[in-house]
């Protein structure tokens, strides 16, 4: 058989545009690939918000090799809106617990960074939700997330398709920055842990609020595009009362007794995801974040204090995200159908 | 014993102090990048006041207008454009030689619409997404392009437009697209009265409405006093004044009620009595402050008579 100029031109052309069709969906979509070889939690028992957390909180960080001496740190809790009676927050004495634990051993400065998603007045939420005496009695500096300096910031994978965000100087300068989720469910991302905290970080006078950006880019790949830019060195979860069902604002509060540290927020999310009765490899940014940003097996975590205790009842849940609870063994395919499905409509108003 | 002119004094004289070398403002005391936002709330708090240079901001605003007669949310920003462009319309209200840059910014917000506004969405918001409750067909304006209409950037958008006397020479689109605005908010108040940021209910569950998106929106429906979701937010708005404790909410509930005639001297003097109000770290709101203390001003430049 011979092959003619003629033929050799549209065999190329064709082997051409087929790779560049094909090519995006082969190559990954991160830059580099960040995990660290093991991942360290530690689930720690703590039944209720007193003052007793700085000591409890004192002996968890005992169980990482925190180096902090010298360095910024910054704290991010989730602060989003404030309803009475939904535990929507992280608790202020627990982000007075860790200021204070890091002041200890050795940071800098220590600095309460957020930019709460839901409120534009960051200043009422502080107050409603009892950061501001707490952080003004401790002499605790607190940046506005939403309105800090920006920064035009490369991002580190390309999920979203957006080639850089703005993103606040505080938590581009940190030397350490930590991730201090409230553990909830979430009716448009299925939970909303240390990963999707960092939804805080993106500016709402820049992207608005609730970061709508974000959200039509496609709730699970903002998150994975924004923890492959931000490292983020530290997870404390609050999980003393939690949240369930229609989270992240109006679900029902969950005692659940733990606060949850981690040296990779692959794995507390992992962890927490477990904790809440939910199988973690089902959640997308959780399964993705495990290829290039930490480690959700638990063979490659070391459970440094309480081991994962599954839930008797799983947590309440939407209904678009009831296949996170149940067991992998059952109806597969449905469950990856379903799953498919949420993940495809999260895109919130 | 301090009076509202003597802090009303006291915090323009700051207010001042924090305009940068480039005649814009930063949004944080601390910073010294300008942004747009603060600069708008700035130069209307010291419109016809003898401290800052307002001539000085309003050429920063004049400089910072993207081609496309948007404005950006601070200079060197994509180009693109958002929610800000109303703020700068009215900021630059009485200006004439800004007249061309905001004929500018008014095209370019009637060009802009909520995601919604196209008729794919439309479809999907009524047939496969409905989980948040809302008429697609009543849209308003995003926060930026490509994304959902809010009731924050739809009342500032209503604010701007009406403040134009007439809908001509290619502007003959702002009454249609004030009505749908109006009608946007109206479709989305939450049912106890007010406004959350964007919706009332979700997921079947009614969402608690915030005091300043509330007090926004009521500012962009002066001219629906009379309507019963009006009034009910209004009165949701006065029973909840009292307890507010934030100035930039407290500054925007007393605008508003101002604007529906419903008493604010004691929101007033709960305002001025906020400790270390000169000190508040947020420039926005520091100027929200003063135009609050100074409502009947600040009400005319926002173009709401009362």
């Amino acid at each position: 058989m011979s092959v003619t100029r003629r033929d050799f031109l549209i065999g190329s052309a064709a082997l051409a545009a087929g790779a560049t069709v094909t090519t995006p969906f082969l190559l990954p979509k991160y830059h580099s690939d960040q995990r660290p070889k093991r991942s360290r939690v530690a689930i720690v028992d703590a039944q209720q918000y007193s003052q007793q957390l700085d000591q409890i909180l004192a002996a968890g960080l005992r169980l990482f090799p925190i180096d902090v001496l010298g360095k910024t740190v910054v704290l991010k809790p989730n602060l989003v809106d404030y309803i009475p009676g939904n535990a929507i927050n992280t608790h202020p004495l627990l982000v007075l617990a860790a200021a204070e634990s890091f002041r200890r051993l050795g940071a800098k400065s220590v600095l309460v960074a957020e930019g709460p998603g839901h409120q534009r007045d960051t200043q009422l939420v502080l107050s409603q939700s009892g950061y501001e005496q707490s952080l003004r009695d401790e002499k605790i500096r607190f940046v506005d997330l939403n309105r800090d300096e920006l920064i035009r910031t490369p991002l580190r994978a390309g999920y979203t398709g957006m080639k850089h965000l703005w993103l606040p100087r505080t938590v581009l300068e940190a030397d350490f920055l930590v991730s201090m989720p409230k553990i909830k469910t979430h009716h448009w991302s299925g939970v909303t842990l240390s990963m999707k905290n960092m939804f805080g970080v993106v500016p709402g006078t820049r992207y608005g609020w609730p970061k709508n950006i974000l959200h039509w880019k496609g709730i699970q790949e903002s998150i994975l595009d924004l923890c492959a830019t931000v490292p983020i060195h530290f997870v404390i979860a609050d999980g003393i009362v939690a949240m369930e069902g229609n989270g992240p604002l109006n679900g029902t509060p969950r005692p659940l007794g733990t606060i949850v540290l981690a040296d990779d927020p692959v794995a507390a999310d992992a962890t927490c995801a477990r904790l809440m009765g939910f199988e973690s490899g089902r959640i997308v940014h959780i399964r993705e974040g495990a290829r290039f940003i930490g480690n959700a097996s638990s063979a490659l975590i070391d459970q440094a204090a309480e081991t994962v205790d599954v839930p008797a009842t799983p947590f309440q849940v939407v209904p678009e995200f009831r296949f996170l609870r149940a067991p992998l063994k059952c109806d597969a395919t449905a469950s990856n159908a379903q799953e498919s499905q949420a993940s495809k409509t999260p895109y919130a108003r | 014993m301090t009076t509202d002119p003597i802090v009303l004094s006291d915090l323009l004289a700051e207010l001042a102090l924090r305009q940068l070398p480039c005649g814009g403002w930063a949004a944080l005391a601390s910073s010294s990048q300008p942004a747009i936002e603060p600069t708008c709330y700035s130069a209307l708090a010291l419109d016809s006041v003898p401290v800052g240079d307002l001539a000085h901001a309003q050429d920063f605003l004049l400089r910072t207008q993207n081609p496309n007669g948007s404005w950006p949310v601070f200079p060197g920003d994509d180009q693109r454009g958002g929610w800000i462009t109303s703020l700068v319309v009215m900021a630059l209200r009485d200006l004439v030689p800004a007249i061309p840059a905001r004929l500018q910014g008014l095209h370019w917000l009637l060009n802009c619409a909520g995601k919604e506004a196209n008729w794919f969405w439309k479809w999907k918001f009524r047939t496969a997404d409905r989980h948040v409750r809302f008429n697609p067909d009543k849209y308003g304006w995003p926060w930026f392009p490509d994304t959902v209409s809010w009731v924050v950037p739809t009342s500032f958008a209503i604010l701007a437009l009406n403040q134009i006397p007439c809908a001509c020479g290619g502007l003959e689109q702002i009454p249609f697209r004030v009505n749908r605005g109006v009608e946007m908010l109206m479709d989305r108040v939450c049912p106890g009265g007010g406004w959350n940021a964007g919706n009332g209910v979700v997921y079947g569950v009614a969402l608690a409405p915030h005091a300043d998106d509330t007090a926004i929106a009521l500012l962009a429906l002066r001219d629906r006093a009379e309507d019963p979701v009006v009034q009910g937010s209004v009165d949701y708005l006065e029973r909840t004044a009292p307890a507010l404790t934030a100035p930039c909410s407290l500054a925007w509930a007393i605008l508003a009620l101002a604007a529906h005639r419903r008493p604010i001297a004691s929101l007033r003097s709960s305002l001025v009595a906020l400790p270390d109000l000169s000190g508040i770290e947020d420039t926005s709101t520091l100027a929200l402050a003063c135009l609050a203390i100074d409502y009947r001003r600040a009400l005319s430049a926002f173009g709401v008579t009362v």
